[in-house]
């Protein structure tokens, strides 16, 4: 098959400049080749059909690169394309040592920097290349470590250049990402196309993770057993926080923050339920600087007081060691072939991009002349908002530059502009040469390093664009490494997992997650609560009686708006008139409308969804992938009825009905996929807690205060209604709605699921599983409060508590009084947990306030 | 000259402190003339762990931590030292320091030998010292030139600071921006001699910070007040071809027995003599005494 005679690349050659494709000659090359062929197997719409399915794929398992200040929603849908980026072995294999060589002399930097600094000393390296950079940490200096290596894990981004090889263009080291992505789009892509995966030669990536986990493993300075790695994370709002969730339970190795961390001793541990857990390897993607607020930036909460000096005394290792940073330095770009030279007498393998640094004479003069066709960037900040892309300036901007320039000159490097290579990208139909560069990964390995073979594949947003980002968008390819001989995957991914937090219980489990865990099952259950009783509400508003029969109506809707504040905490609304001297019963369709829609309104049901979201987002690590299907379904039904142009009273309880239902299914899901041990345990206690709280409110909005015949009758009504309870109350009573029944059945039954004992009784059980409940024959505070509520409602007497007292006008007195008292210990309990097993309330802060722009 | 040296660091917090981990740069380190004869560091309450290293620069970094709650951290500490500096002063007025033009400091600069390779670094911007504005260099430029001898220049510029500058406490924190003490003129001994060492390093040369205390002494026929010496800080240039040389711009003079060294670096961030990350709720008061004594 010739090139001309595929329709599909008619447009493909308009801007040619240097494809991955073809040969210098323009011939397809024979692995292109033979994945065109099965393209066109597969036909156009074959193609689309499975760019849609990854697209899918994607979605349902909910993989998103995060933008920040992204005004369409913190988390991006990451983009796989369909056509991946293919390499020949034999020329990867050069590649593979060149990358190889590369990680081992920047080995030898990093320790020569933080020791003896004779590249500085003997003239190899200029002394700002390293002392001006601000990822060299003068605190990290002459740390020593039990490890052979120091530098574990190296990123290298490679774009093919001018001469047909691929070029280094990028170093990173302190804490690379993308690993994780590869890994996802190549089981994405072998998912969608598994009929190509079996006839062509792809190198696969499982013996890589299996050797990074080895790595890992290794690391720890203490040579036991099963030592206890974590990762560590700046948390889900960082950029990348899909993939640490991912890569933390593809490994099975918790994922922590900064705060799940304390150094007591000289030793790093875990905060755990249980209590503190000694941690060995630390899998950081926390930058440098932010990792230990004691030494480092003071400002960070993203990191560990006192981590630098665990380290120090070799009692962790973090992975990569901190102060790595300093080799993400553009400035020893050019000075890389000397250095080379210097420690293993060899030439660079890999070629790089030509870079001036301009702390020497003649190259700042070439520089400032030629800085309109320069890339200009400081040696230490090398992400895209600092790098200046001369062409794209104006004249003044380039003066400006010139003068920072001038007067630092050590600190900028300038690169040449050069359009890299571009590889086809499939979009609507047709095939578009799109510039890319590849990250690859490269780890230390008992001899030596190993790459991985393959990696994650950028190309630019849009055709002739020459930037590629994540941050600006664009989309990732899968990379194929195709040998001569086919390469069996090692069994499922499956390994002899050696560490032992993944494996052990609830003990171990992180307190930010049982957190996290705990206030999900809050959030879902008051979502579910209030969701059900709005849609009564609703309904009631909805009905023509209320036109018949004025009367009872108001009254009775009076009752239900007023509980709808009451549930749902937020105040004013309809208890009282509002700052501005609004009473909102005047317009009570306004006032609920904006307790079901306004997320800014705090206990709306909208507020709550959000905090629903984000703390489910935050243990994603935990979550199946029906989970996510389910949750972005419910976040999809939320975002229609927002985007209602009018929205009715209809609309809204149909919306409520989907959601109901689909929130059901989700706790189902969430019961079946999480285990126990994983902390299932804090997310029922979560939901018993919360559900038990609102049903104490309803009653007592609902029943405390005696109401005349018909009304009472239909508040009752209505309350059955919205616990979802009128036709177990028709079943098991057969009568006509009387109060003490109902009292009966929503607060006392010992066997009915939806009632209060129950719901306490249940709690009861659970809390008693907690790590503390076990210690002794006494209970814990926590567990008093609820067994004392328990024992009150157990006492108490229906009859009695619907009576009204001659004195007391139409107040259950009694009632009110058990309700009450019901309300403080469930708050209390809700206190004493969150004190004995999430305490991250300690607030930290230095001694002496600096802030310093490190 | 003996003296012995009380420094007392109390900090009350309003709330209890769940527990703290802390850095101090309190040891005096070893420098010209100067000697450690004796010193003890004590902590209330008791640290759960003490450990000490040298850091980069080659000052005493100790390092605790409480794990205890508490309300109130007091740190002291007790240093026996011997200063015999005075001698090398006449040193400085020597043609080998006072003969060195800034044309001929530059050009001593290139060279590559490892005193000057090691000074070279405090040439850089620092954490605190750190793209300074065009003012700065203004102001050095007035004493600085070319053919000039940088050791008048440097002694110019100290004179100009403590003329040009009022001391007021209180005006300026740890955070306070070069460019602000500059434009405002006022500050304390450590602004101070920051603003000199942002202005040396804007000419090119390099300048480093040095932490320590300084001995005052009574108007004649009254008695001391225990507690009424100070911490201090003053700043050193290094003349190439010559070495560093420290100047006082707080006092207008150049250090001799009465000014003691704890320790040196780039800026103040490099050697704050406490700091640390407690967790807790509350505020902290801090406050601070050091009490210097000739030892007889």
């Amino acid at each position: 098959m010739t090139v001309a005679t595929n329709a599909w690349f008619t447009k493909y050659f308009t801007d040619y400049t240097y494809d991955e494709m073809f040969t210098p000659d323009l011939s397809v090359k024979e692995d292109w080749q033979e994945l065109l062929e099965n393209f066109k197997r597969i036909g156009i719409d074959g193609l689309t059909q499975r760019q849609n399915d990854i697209n899918w794929l994607l979605e349902e398992n909910g993989v998103t690169y995060n933008v920040y200040n992204d005004p369409n929603g913190l988390n991006r849908p990451w983009n796989l394309n369909v056509v991946p980026l293919i390499l020949q072995a034999k020329e990867w294999q050069k590649i593979e040592k060149g990358l190889k060589q590369r990680a081992h002399l920047l080995d030898l930097v990093l320790k020569d920097v933080y020791g003896e600094r004779k590249l500085i000393k003997e003239g190899i390296v200029p002394h700002e290349v390293i002392y001006g950079h601000r990822g060299f940490l003068r605190q990290c200096d002459k740390i020593q470590y039990k490890i052979d290596k120091h530098l574990l894990l190296y990123a290298a981004d490679l774009a093919r250049g001018t001469d047909g090889r691929m070029w280094v263009v990028n170093d990173r080291s302190q804490a690379p990402s993308g690993m994780g992505y590869a890994l996802e789009n190549r089981s994405t892509a072998n998912r969608v196309l598994s009929d190509i995966f079996a006839e062509m030669n792809i190198k696969r990536l499982s013996e890589f993770f299996k050797e990074f986990n080895e790595l890992l493993l290794e690391a720890s300075p203490d040579k036991v057993e099963n030592p206890n790695i974590v990762i560590l994370t700046p948390g889900s709002h960082n950029e990348t926080y899909f993939e640490h969730a991912y890569l933390a339970s593809f490994l099975g190795y918790p994922l922590v923050q900064g705060n799940d961390l304390v150094v007591r001793d000289g030793f790093l541990f875990m905060k755990s339920l249980k209590g503190l857990k000694k941690v060995h390897v630390v899998l950081r993607r926390v930058d440098d600087v932010f990792t230990d607020p004691l030494e480092l930036r003071e400002d960070s909460h993203l990191g560990v007081a006192g981590l630098l000096d665990v380290v120090r005394r070799q009692n962790v290792a973090v992975v990569n060691p901190i102060g790595s940073g300093v080799l993400e330095n553009p400035g020893l770009i050019p000075f890389m072939p000397a250095i080379c030279k210097y420690f293993l007498k060899e030439d660079l393998q890999l070629p790089q991009i030509a870079s001036w640094w301009c702390g020497q004479e003649k190259e700042k003069d070439y520089v400032l002349k030629n800085l309109a066709n320069l890339v200009i960037k400081p040696i230490d900040r090398t992400n895209r908002e600092h790098i200046h892309f001369g062409s794209q300036m104006t004249e003044e901007e380039l003066a400006t530059l010139r003068k920072e320039i001038l007067k630092k000159p050590y600190h900028f490097v300038a690169q040449e502009r050069i359009s890299f290579s571009t590889a086809p990208n499939y979009s609507k139909g047709t095939f578009e040469p799109r510039n890319m560069v590849a990250r690859t990964f490269t780890i230390a390995g008992k001899n030596g390093y190993n790459v991985m073979p393959g990696g994650l594949v950028r190309v630019a947003p849009e055709r002739g664009k020459l930037r590629v980002s994540n941050q600006r968008g664009g989309t990732s390819k899968d990379f194929w490494i195709i040998g001569d001989l086919k390469s069996e995957e090692t069994a499922n991914y499956s390994w002899n997992r050696k560490s032992a937090v993944s494996a052990s219980g609830l003990d171990d489990l992180p307190s930010l997650t049982a957190e996290n865990l705990y206030w999900a099952g809050r959030y879902v259950g008051r979502t579910l609560v209030n969701a059900r009783f709005l849609r009564m509400v609703l309904k009631q508003m909805n009905t023509p009686e209320i036109s018949s029969n004025q009367q009872t109506c108001s009254v009775k809707m009076n009752i239900l708006y007023k509980a709808v504040t009451q549930m749902t905490g937020t105040y004013p609304g309809f208890m009282e008139k509002n700052k501005e001297g609004v009473y909102a019963i005047d317009n009570p369709l306004k006032e609920m409308m904006a307790v079901v829609l306004d997320r800014n309104k705090i206990g709306s049901l909208a507020n709550s969804m959000m905090m629903f979201s984000n703390s489910y987002y935050s243990i994603r690590n935990l979550w199946s992938s029906d989970m996510w299907r389910v949750f972005e379904n419910i976040q999809k039904l939320w975002r229609n009825l927002e985007n209602e142009k009018e929205i009715t009273v209809n609309k809204m309880i149909k919306t409520l009905n989907q959601l109901i239902t689909r929130l059901i299914a989700f706790m189902g899901l969430i019961e079946e996929s999480i285990m126990v041990e994983q902390g299932l345990l804090l997310y029922f206690i979560g939901l018993q807690l919360e559900q038990s709280m609102l049903t104490i409110t309803k009653c007592r909005s609902l029943l405390v205060i005696k109401q005349s015949g018909q009304t009472e009758y239909e508040v009752l009504e209505s309350l059955l209604s919205s616990h979802e309870s009128l036709n177990i109350y028709r079943y098991s009573y057969r009568s006509y709605i009387r109060v003490e029944p109902v009292i009966s059945l929503l607060l006392m039954d010992l066997k009915y699921p939806r009632s209060l004992t129950f719901q306490l009784g249940r709690l009861q059980k659970d809390i008693s599983r907690l790590p503390h409940s076990q210690k002794s024959d006494a209970l814990m505070h926590y567990e008093k409060y609820v067994f004392e509520a328990f024992s009150k409602l157990r006492l108490a007497n229906s009859d009695q508590l619907a009576t009204v007292k001659e004195n007391d006008g139409n107040i259950r007195k009694d009632l009110d009084k058990l309700l009450e008292e019901l309300s403080d210990l469930l708050f209390s309990t809700s206190q004493t947990i969150s004190n004995t097993y999430f305490n991250h309330t300690y607030k930290q802060s230095q001694l002496v306030d600096q802030n310093f722009p490190l | 000259m003996l003296y012995s040296v009380t420094h007392t660091t109390k900090y009350d917090y309003d709330a209890p402190v769940s527990y703290c981990h802390n850095i101090a740069v309190l040891k005096p380190r070893r420098s010209l003339g100067q000697e450690l004869l004796e010193y003890k560091m004590s902590i209330a309450p008791e640290a759960d762990e003490v450990s000490e290293r040298v850091d980069f620069f080659g000052n005493f970094i100790t390092r605790f931590s409480i794990q205890k709650e508490h309300k109130q951290l007091k740190v002291t500490t007790k240093s026996k030292l011997r200063r015999e500096y005075e001698q090398y002063k006449t040193e400085f007025r020597s043609d080998r320091c006072t003969k060195v033009s800034l044309e001929q400091a530059k050009e001593n600069l290139l060279k590559t030998d490892l005193e000057i390779l090691d000074a070279k670094q405090f040439v850089l911007d620092s954490i605190f010292i750190n793209k300074t504005g065009e003012a700065v260099e203004k102001y050095a430029r007035e004493s600085f030139k070319p053919n000039r001898s940088v050791f008048e220049a440097a002694e110019e510029l100290m004179q100009r600071i403590y003329t040009d500058f009022k001391f007021v406490s209180g005006f300026t924190s740890v955070s306070t921006p070069i460019d602000v003490v500059m434009q405002e003129r006022k500050g304390v001994c450590q602004d101070f001699a920051q603003i000199a060492i942002a202005c040396i390093r804007a000419i090119g040369l390099p300048a480093r910070y040095i932490s320590g205390y300084i001995e005052t002494l009574p108007p004649p026929g009254q008695e001391k007040l225990i507690g009424a010496d100070a911490s201090h800080a003053w700043f050193s240039i290094f003349i190439p071809g010559f070495g560093w040389v420290d100047f006082d711009p707080t006092n207008n003079q150049i250090p001799g027995d009465q000014h003691l060294v704890v320790g040196w670096g780039r800026d103040y961030y490099d050697v704050p003599p406490l700091k640390g990350v407690v967790y807790g709720s509350g505020k902290s008061r801090l406050s601070v005494e050091v009490d210097i004594a000739r030892v007889v």
